[in-house]
């Protein structure tokens, strides 16, 4: 049995890191917080807003429909209530009555920024994303600062195959957060995948200041890596050029390398054997 | 191509990949043995690449020549992709990551491509979640008749046992290991739990063989 302080600082800590642990919410709901809502003071509108959200990712429609009436009792005109209704809806797979009910919600407030990313997702799970793409431009044109709305749209993007635009969408976070390392390793990641010498050269760019803000960032290793060498062969003439691309290629295995081997595992020789054979290709574009 | 078979071991670590990611897209390389190459397709293993973002291609570069590595020392070949999409009744491939498939096509002639069925990924499996595509003469997929997919009930009983005691969390995929080097992205110890629960003999499957000079 858990006890109930301690569920209450679990969920808290789930709220707060912003992790998506539906599983052991519903558990500590089933086992222990269900018995004792009115035991939980005012942090109990929170807890059962967090457990519907869990129970409708875990199609448990029965328990979320228990936390929708008990918050509607308490708040029979929130938004943010009804907003929790559409979300049971959507879990039920009634799309167009979500839609349909989010753009009454969109007209009363706005400025509500949340109806309209809700409204974004629904169109995702209806397969309509160039829909969606659409819905999420006309959103950011209007809340520029939501960083996890330029994510999705980047990642939108990438499923298109628009490229161009989704580096776009990364330029864009970077200058929200210029000193993240995983946004300079997506944008290098995109620009690589386009191809062409000047994306390659963005990559490069883009995959050493990663490494720089976090040298133990592998992919940005193995990115940098996977550039320079196929910057090398880009280069015919230039031997110097060549040259400084091939060092660079080396550095950044050498460095894979050595993060291997401060790893205690089994298969740790096996790991640098792997990592010898793409070392031996580097050498072969050489010639 | 006109017939597949799957191990208990390749299907489990597909499903158990499709469960312990549920929101989000997943893909692997499909391993069979150079031995039983022959007029049926057998899937021994697969590799769990990646689920955080499959659409941009340096990372699946690498994976691809770790594992084409890995395989060909242990008289092994890649033969084939799956992936389960995003949204629940999403059972398209024509997203960017899935050229990774024709590429492996143009190498290998005996392969065949995998969706699943998110629909059909319950607890209790009464039947295969996969749906199984091999490639036509003019390059295009065309879906492979059920009664043309071998999946034993035994695998399917062992799939079931694996996703109620949510054992799939225990499975490795290639971006875990990115983020974690120590993890072990071939899952020998997965392939253990599996064996344990199924109480059945995993066969072969891809190891790393030969060692460094």
């Amino acid at each position: 049995m858990v006890h109930l302080s301690e569920a209450q600082e679990t969920l808290k800590k789930y709220r707060e890191d912003n992790e998506r642990k539906s599983k052991e919410v519903l558990n500590l709901w089933e086992s222990c917080v269900k018995h004792k809502i009115k035991q939980l003071g005012n942090d109990r509108y929170l807890v059962l807003e967090q457990v519907l959200i869990a129970a409708c990712d875990c199609n448990r429609i029965d328990i979320a429909k228990v936390c929708l009436q008990m918050l509607r009792d308490k708040f029979p005109d929130s938004l943010r209530v009804q907003r929790l209704s559409i979300t049971i809806l959507e879990a039920e797979e009634k799309y167009d009555e979500a839609l349909e009910a989010l753009d009454k919600l969109i007209k009363a407030d706005e400025t509500n920024a949340q109806t309209r990313r809700h409204k974004v997702a629904i169109l995702k799970a209806k397969c309509q994303n160039i829909e969606a793409i659409k819905e999420l431009v006309e959103y950011l044109k209007k809340f520029m600062v939501d960083q996890e709305g330029w994510q999705e749209l980047s990642n939108l993007y990438l499923l298109e195959g628009e490229y161009a635009k989704s580096a776009y969408c990364m330029e864009e976070m970077i200058l929200h957060n210029s000193q993240n390392h995983l946004y300079h390793q997506r944008h290098a990641d995109i620009r690589y995948t386009q191809g062409g010498t000047d994306n390659f050269e963005l990559a490069r760019a883009h995959y050493s200041y990663a490494i720089l803000l976090n040298p133990n960032n592998v992919r940005a290793l193995y990115g940098l890596y996977l550039t320079a060498r196929s910057l090398m062969s880009t280069q015919k003439s230039n031997q110097t050029k060549k040259a400084t691309f091939k060092k660079i290629a080396t550095l950044s295995l050498k460095r894979v390398e050595h993060m291997y081997s401060e790893k205690k595992q089994l298969n740790k020789k096996n790991q640098l054997y792997v990592l010898e054979t793409l070392m031996g290709s580097l050498h072969l574009s050489l010639n | 191509m006109s017939k597949v078979s799957f191990s208990t071991l390749a299907y489990c670590k597909m499903v158990s990949h499709a469960a312990k990611y549920p929101h989000c897209e997943v893909n692997g390389l499909l391993i069979a043995d150079n031995a039983t190459k022959g007029n049926k397709l057998v899937i021994t293993d697969v590799v769990p690449l990646f689920h955080q973002c499959l659409h941009v291609s340096p990372m699946s570069e690498i994976a691809l020549t770790q594992i084409d590595q890995s395989a060909s020392s242990c008289d092994m070949y890649i033969a084939g992709y799956y992936l389960a999409n995003e949204t629940l009744d999403d059972l398209s491939f024509d997203k960017p990551a899935h050229k990774i498939m024709d590429k492996i096509a143009e190498n290998e002639a005996d392969v065949c491509m995998v969706v699943i069925n998110n629909r059909l990924m319950g607890i209790n499996h009464k039947q295969s979640a996969l749906i199984v595509h091999t490639q036509q003469d003019d390059g295009k997929w065309k879906r492979l008749n059920n009664s043309n997919v071998q999946i034993e009930n035994t695998t399917l009983a062992a799939a079931s046992a694996i996703l109620q005691q949510q054992l799939y969390n225990n499975l490795i995929d290639f971006d875990n290991h990115l983020d974690n080097l120590s993890l072990d992205f071939l899952n020998t110890e997965f392939a253990s739990w599996v064996e344990k629960t199924s109480g059945l003999n995993m066969g072969r499957k891809l190891v790393i063989s030969k060692l460094v000079s």
